[in-house]
């Protein structure tokens, strides 16, 4: 493959991307702040965008490992935000209680996104569909029970949540936030790239056809229970970094994290961004977190209420919903510009 | 002589895929006509066609005088077509008798034909408490044809009732079918030919989703070679 | 017999486990104490069950996972509380109800109408959505200038707390009657009416059924007859009918709720399966979806109109009763003082939620059953679990069967709402939580299986009532000095850990059968 086609195939992503680094210099230009100034992290209209990308950027790669076991793989989880709530309580615990390093915390939180993958897979061959997003359901709900008791208070907080992590100072998000700004994008594009060339390869087209057709899957003579695995320890791996990273970023780790609301957040965002096309876990972070944002802003507590409401109207008439749409639309769009085209030079396509 | 039931180059489509292309059938009232073709030739979706469970997506089906393609398919039912489907679809948590009385289109209709019912299958009789579960093949195809007999059904579509049965039992079932042909119209769709020669006045031939030949079942019989060629071996 | 042992062994050795535990724990602690921890898991369990039941139908023959069944189940007893605190509001929204309800009831008649109506490709693509709109635009004008008495959230004084707190003395704060001041009675009236049938009209051109003929007959203008009806009457008597409302004594009232609550949670039912749900059959997924979007509303609603505080309906006078005589010791002695507790075994029982509820719990399971088994409409849902197509080849609406079961089971989990509000009070997340509850009965029991949510929902119920218990006393340990306390948290933990063992022993629960 020529290196002209790579960049071909993920033009939309490059440009992205070049977007993504210069906007905190561009809203720091729109609010007359200095491109350096925005480099030293003076405080400003730039830095607060930073924070809400920031807070984007790990809701993208938490509905982005959503994506790769329901959009693609077709398990219906209910207990997804254990896998978050996992990463983000013990970065807070390892690096509070137990006074490690940065590294070694990322270490712990990488080995236990691997066993509770585990653990998840040990249910799949018992149970299947309506099942499974039960169980997962009971094993969440109990892990939330067991973060909100009292008797493990000093670890995790309780009910109040997770605080007082003390983030080392090259990547503290109060005073080097810039930084912790492009290390989370240079995460999020990397497990991107990576999941892109998960759902390509082999395995994930596998994973694909478990969707379509599970019999039919195991009929041509794969063993699905391992590709399942596969796709939860990824997706394990990638919410429990998500976890890390919020836990950095956030002051406090609310217990809500591992509540059933956090798995519908998911499942809200990959809905709106589309179902099973990746870009969606992006594209409806963006959205739903903006929504939130304003909602929150001009309407104060009833926002859920338009969330719910948003939700409903997406299901009845965006099921798709955006990038999905989009990639069905794109075709006609592009004829539609064609024929555009072609009224401005009647001879061009003769 | 007048036709109960006629439908007119239907086309249906189930998913994305064209199974019906260009159908017609002409039932004369009172006949027994059986729908012929080899696996795949869309007989199964004529019938389900005709009761609207697959409605057709362009052409007519008339029924007594009545255009019903466009109607619900229960509705199009209680105009009196009764339906017996392919693999019988006897209900398995409903009581023998519950089987009976679910068909029931007025109050009152299962007393009513229970005895002209077990006239023509006396073996449902003594079943008559058993759950659906425990029928054997011919038994659950008796009770799935006594089912469409509950309510006063002018015509009958009737899918692959020789199917997966002893020759003794298909023969019941033929004089039961014959016996009913006196009261109503019936349909046949059937893969056995020689049943289907027995039985029928009239034939329609299915290739490929088309309806090809159709005519008279005693000039077919002697058509070797349309037999051959439609049907496979006869 | 052997036969029969093989075929309930799951059955009779879960029955042998459970009365092997009740032994245990009846040797454990005081007799008093094991009646009425008995007595509350019963309890628990029969309100659990009528929101499991009404799940386990509707999952069964709709393959709908309803997820805002909790929801609908604290709105049920929310309208309950309206109806015993604030009969007068009632009254005001009765009328503008039905008037909505009515256009809603004339299902059959859109599609004859569309079928009438020939249009171009584009007017038809533009009309559902134009006749919506005209809908909302109407209801948003006449909604909020249509007079209804109400309480105010905002207002300590007037805030259902306080209603609440006065109900329960015995007493009721006066109100103000609302009254037409900017609006017409008749442009509301009629706006509502058409507003209504617009929105109907447009739903039904989205459906896949606008293609198809239907008959129609008189039997299709019954439905819109009586709601016309009733909101009529509404109208024209609002006064006198909440005067009488009002100064009925509160068992007629507690009775009147129940049905209400029942009635509207129906009506709600059957409206969002017509509307909402039905669109969405060949999408399973969606539905799950729209469904949780729809609790998310349905709460965020709730907090608007009843706000967020805690409070309590007050008990019917028939359980209520204190003095002298009270506790009362025997049940004739009950009977006489309708006292609010009694002497069971030397333990202080309350009677509305430790004897009243287990007896309506067993009530419904018994109703439905007989429903389900005896009944014609029992017998369509059993036939149409299996296999729909064939219900419908019969000659049997069956979607007409559809909305039923789904209003049925709304209407169930309504009633466990107004029958729990009196003894655990309401609040916004007394659905969530009850709802979980429910769906472990299920996945216990089998999530289609009847008899199993019955099983499963007591099941649910007396482990939580003995551990909290427990909590209490402490379970001392064989062998040992040791007296383990369970801690409150434990108790969801316990049936949620029964829930993931039994499931993975037996995926289709205790009593589902294979698929």
């Amino acid at each position: 493959m020529t290196r002209t086609s790579i960049f071909a195939k993920n033009r939309g992503l490059l440009i992205t991307l070049v977007l993504l680094v210069l906007l905190p210099f561009i809203v720091g230009l729109f609010d007359g702040a200095s491109p350096v100034a925005v480099w030293n992290n003076l405080s400003g209209n730039s830095k607060f965008i930073q924070g809400l990308a920031i807070e984007i950027f790990i809701l993208a790669l938490y509905a982005l490992s959503y994506d790769v076991i329901f959009g693609i793989t077709g398990l219906l989880s209910f207990g997804h935000s254990m896998f978050f709530a996992v990463g983000a309580y013990l970065t807070g615990i390892a690096i509070k209680t137990l006074d490690l390093s940065l590294p070694a915390t990322f270490g712990i939180v990488f080995v236990a996104s691997i066993v509770q993958a585990v653990l998840f897979g040990l249910v799949l061959p018992r149970v299947r569909g309506i099942t499974f997003a039960l169980v997962t359901l009971g094993i969440a709900s109990v892990f939330h029970i067991v973060i909100m008791s009292t008797e493990l208070g000093t670890y995790t907080g309780a009910d109040v949540g997770l605080q007082g992590v003390i983030v080392p100072e090259w990547i503290s998000p109060a005073n080097e936030r810039l930084r912790f700004y492009f290390i989370a994008l240079v995460v999020l594009i990397s497990i991107y790239l990576l999941y892109q060339r998960f759902v390509n390869s082999p395995t994930g087209r596998v994973c694909t056809a478990i969707r379509e057709n599970e019999s039919r899957a195991q009929m041509l003579g794969y063993n699905t229970f391992y590709f399942k695995l596969a796709a939860l320890t990824l997706s394990s791996f990638t919410a429990a970094l998500a976890g890390f990273l919020h836990t950095l970023y956030q002051p406090i780790v609310s217990p809500n994290v591992a509540g059933l609301g956090f798995t519908v957040t998911a499942l809200l965002i990959i809905l709106i961004g589309g179902v099973g096309t990746l870009q969606g876990a992006f594209v409806g972070a963006i959205v739903y977190r903006l929504l939130d944002f304003g909602l929150r802003r001009y309407i104060g507590e009833s926002a859920s209420f338009i969330n719910g409401a948003v939700y409903v109207l997406f299901v009845l008439f965006i099921p798709f919903g955006i990038v999905g749409t989009w990639r069905l639309r794109s075709f006609q769009i592009k004829q539609g510009w064609e024929s555009l085209l072609k009224a401005f030079h009647p001879d061009s396509h003769q | 002589m007048e036709n109960i039931l006629e439908v007119q180059g239907i086309h249906t489509y189930i998913g994305q895929y064209h199974i019906l292309q260009g159908v017609n059938v002409q039932v004369p009232k009172g006949s027994i006509t059986v729908l012929l073709g080899r696996n795949g030739a869309g007989k199964t979706t004529t019938l389900k066609s005709i009761i609207g469970l697959t409605p057709p997506r362009e052409g007519r089906v008339i029924y007594d005088g009545n255009e019903v393609q466009a109607m619900r398919s229960f509705d199009i039912a209680n105009m009196g077509i009764g339906f017996v489907p392919e693999h019988r679809a006897i209900f398995r948590d409903l009581t023998v008798e519950e089987n009976l009385k679910i068909a029931e289109r007025g109050r009152g209709d299962y007393l009513r034909k229970k005895e002209f019912i077990f006239n023509l299958f006396p073996d449902l009789q003594r079943l008559i408490t058993l759950p659906g579960t425990s029928l054997s093949g011919g038994q659950q195809q008796m009770l799935a044809i006594a089912r469409a007999l509950v309510a006063d059904n002018k015509l009958l579509l009737i899918d692959e009732p020789s199917e997966g049965l002893a020759p003794v039992i298909i023969e019941n079932m033929m004089s039961a079918i014959r016996e009913l042909s006196k009261e109503s119209t019936i349909v046949l769709v059937e893969q056995n030919f020689l049943v289907a020669s027995k039985l029928a006045e009239y034939y329609i031939i299915l290739e490929e989703g088309r309806s090809v030949q159709s005519g008279k079942m005693k000039d077919l019989a002697r058509d070797k070679a349309a037999i051959h060629h439609f049907l496979g071996a006869a | 017999m052997n036969m029969l042992i093989r075929k309930n062994l799951v059955l009779i050795i879960t029955l042998v486990v459970i009365a092997f535990m009740l032994g245990v724990a009846a040797q454990g602690m005081d007799r008093q104490d094991f009646v009425i921890t008995l007595l509350r898991g019963l309890a628990v369990g029969s309100i659990t069950f009528l929101v499991a039941s009404g799940f386990s139908l509707i999952f069964g023959l709709l393959d709908v996972l309803n997820l805002a069944h909790g929801t609908l189940f604290m709105i049920g007893a929310y309208i309950g509380w309206t109806v015993i605190v604030r009969p007068d509001t009632i009254m005001d929204l009765l009328t503008p109800l039905a008037l909505i309800l009515s256009g809603f009831a004339l299902g059959d008649l859109y599609p004859h109408l569309s079928s009438r109506i020939r249009l171009g490709l584009r007017m038809k693509r533009f009309l559902p959505w134009a006749l919506g709109l005209v809908s909302l635009l109407v209801l948003g004008f006449i909604l909020p200038r249509y007079p209804i008495a109400i309480w105010n959230v905002e207002n300590y004084s007037q805030s259902p707390v306080t209603f609440s707190f006065m109900a329960s003395q015995g007493t009721r704060l006066p109100v103000q009657p609302a009254t037409f001041t900017e609006i017409s009675p008749a442009v509301a009236l009629i706006g509502l009416l058409l507003a209504s049938m617009f929105g109907a009209f447009g739903l039904s051109l989205f459906g896949k059924d606008a293609q198809r003929t239907v008959r129609i007959s008189w039997k299709s203008f019954i439905g819109f007859a009586a709601l016309l009806v009733v909101a009529l009457v509404g109208f024209a008597y609002n006064d006198s009918l909440t005067n009488a409302l009002t100064a009925l004594n509160s068992n007629w009232l507690f009775l009147i709720a129940v049905i209400v609550a029942m009635a509207s949670g129906a009506g709600l039912g059957g409206l969002m399966e017509a509307t909402l749900i039905r669109p969405l059959y060949s999408r399973p997924i969606y539905q799950l979806m729209l469904t949780l979007g729809l609790s998310a509303i349905g709460i965020e609603m709730v907090r608007a109109v009843w706000g967020r505080p805690e409070f309590v309906t007050p008990k019917p006078d028939f359980f209520n009763g204190t003095g002298g005589a009270c506790p009362a010791t025997n049940f004739a002695d009950w009977w006489a003082n309708h006292c609010s507790t009694i002497l069971l075994w030397e333990g202080r029982v309350r009677v509305y939620n430790e004897i009243f509820i287990p007896i309506v719990g067993l009530v419904v399971l018994i109703s439905i059953w007989v429903l389900l088994q005896r009944t014609r409409l029992g017998m369509i849902i059993r036939a149409g679990v299996q296999d729909r197509e064939m219900v419908e080849a019969l000659g049997i609406n069956v979607r007409r069967v559809f909305t039923m079961v789904f209003a049925l089971g709304v209407g169930l989990a309504a009633l466990g709402g107004v029958l729990a509000a009196p003894s655990t009070g309401l609040s916004n997340f007394m659905g969530e939580s009850l709802f979980l509850n429910a769906l472990i009965a299920l996945a216990i029991g089998g999530l289609t299986n009847y008899p199993g949510a019955a099983l499963g929902s007591v099941l649910v119920g007396l482990i939580q009532q003995f551990i909290i218990k427990y909590g209490q006393i402490g379970i001392p340990v064989p062998f040992t000095e040791i007296v383990f306390k369970p801690s409150p948290p434990l108790v969801p933990a316990s049936t949620v850990l029964l829930m993931v063992i039994i499931l993975l022993i037996l995926p289709n629960g205790l009593l589902g059968k294979k698929e």
